[in-house]
């Protein structure tokens, strides 16, 4: 009997401890108003991507990384523009795949032109794009992301 | 007696387990962290060009390869009053949603002396599935009523100043010269073409055979970046 207990003790507290990946929650246009209304007190690094935006998930590890090294002071936010259809066909099975662990949203609103300019006047549409929130500050970056990059903004604006 | 031994027993092991398990986990977050630039690595940071036409800028000619191998500039129409110039290709979701929207508006708007020119922007190294011979594919699969030309090189896009598929530059002959009348959206829905509520490059274009204000001259919709 207690030959089995250490290994089970073990198999435990490691399956505890394994990661689980993120599932999208899906959000309307109201969601998306109030985050975009919010004045943070923890710094949020929103990133708009789509599992079909090549350069949005080539970008994804910088963000996973830094949600990884600053878990106490940033959270990473995912917006998937992906259509809610294809939640549980594409976009859960990519998190899962890719084991994300920074938390998705999926923004269900087909009238993108009714949510753009809540981001930034200067965004077009074209992803990815990132928006640091904190506190009543705002930073838009019509750009992708390398992970060192990223992390300076994040600590320029934390800092400020 | 034995009850306690037992317990001090599973206590230790629960000990240990929790140690070891500490650093099995940071075991694993050191491999990721090795792991994570090198992938990250191959990339270089890019800031899209925010340059190109906006409204009333004179808005240049090209001469590019058609699906069906012949060179297509905007000069060879010589009875259109003008262009509706749309940034597609083939990989981008949002491009294949309007394909049957676009073929529609140049149906409508060809005999009015506003033709749709399709360019795809696209570099098929970043995505292969925009390759010309998958262009050919993908215009006879649908049946394309316009050109759908290949920007080799990716000369074109930048001066307009598209930045992502699909993307419109609408047109109008001045004086001999393209200039440029309404940029943005298709329209405002792209996943349901009947429940539009903004019908904007429709509107635009009958605007301006109208010889009315074009408003707004300047739309925004969710696109696939055009990669380089």
């Amino acid at each position: 009997m207690k030959n089995i207990i250490f290994p089970l003790l073990l198999l435990i507290v490691i399956s505890c401890r394994e990661p689980v990946p993120q599932k999208a929650i899906v959000i309307d246009l109201e969601g998306m108003t109030h985050l975009m209304d919010g004045a943070p007190e923890k710094l949020q690094v929103i990133n708009f991507w789509a599992t079909w935006c090549k350069p949005c998930v080539d970008e994804l590890p910088a963000f996973e990384k830094l949600q990884a090294a600053y878990k106490d002071d940033i959270d990473v936010i995912l917006i998937s523009l992906d259509d809610a259809e294809n939640l549980e066909s594409k976009v859960n099975p990519f998190l899962k795949k890719n084991n994300i662990q920074s938390q998705v949203k999926l923004l269900n609103h087909p009238y993108a032109a009714e949510y753009i300019p809540m981001v930034d006047q200067h965004w077009d549409g074209a992803i990815p794009v990132t928006l640091l929130k904190y506190k009543n500050q705002k930073k838009f970056f019509n750009q992708e992301f390398q992970y060192k990059e990223l992390e300076t903004e994040v600590l320029s604006l934390m800092n400020k | 007696m034995k009850t306690l031994k037992v317990l001090t027993a599973v206590a230790v092991m629960a000990l240990i387990a929790v140690l070891a398990s500490g650093i099995i986990s940071f075991d694993t977050n050191k491999d990721h962290e090795n792991e994570t630039p090198n992938t990250i690595k191959k990339k270089t940071t890019t800031a899209r060009a925010i340059n190109g036409y906006d409204i009333g800028d004179v808005a240049t000619d090209f001469l590019l390869k058609n699906i069906d191998d012949t060179m297509v500039s905007l000069k060879d129409f010589k009875e259109a009053q003008g262009f509706i110039v749309i940034f597609t290709c083939n990989h981008c979701p949002y491009s294949v949603a309007y394909e049957d929207r676009i073929i529609a508006l140049d149906k409508e708007f060809k005999e009015q002396g506003y033709p749709v020119i399709a360019i795809n922007p696209n570099n098929p190294a970043a995505y292969p599935e925009d390759s010309f011979e998958n262009m050919k594919v993908r215009a006879q699969e649908k049946g394309f009523t316009f050109p759908y030309l290949f920007d080799a090189g990716q000369k074109i896009y930048p001066q307009y100043g598209a930045t992502k598929t699909p993307h419109v530059f609408l047109l109008q002959k001045e004086n001999g010269e393209n200039i440029v009348k309404y940029i943005g959206a298709i329209d405002d829905n792209h996943k349901d073409a009947s429940a539009i509520k903004n019908d904007y490059l429709r509107d635009a274009v009958n605007h301006l055979i109208n010889g009315e204000e074009i408003n707004p001259s300047k739309t925004v919709a969710i696109g696939c970046s055009i990669k380089k």
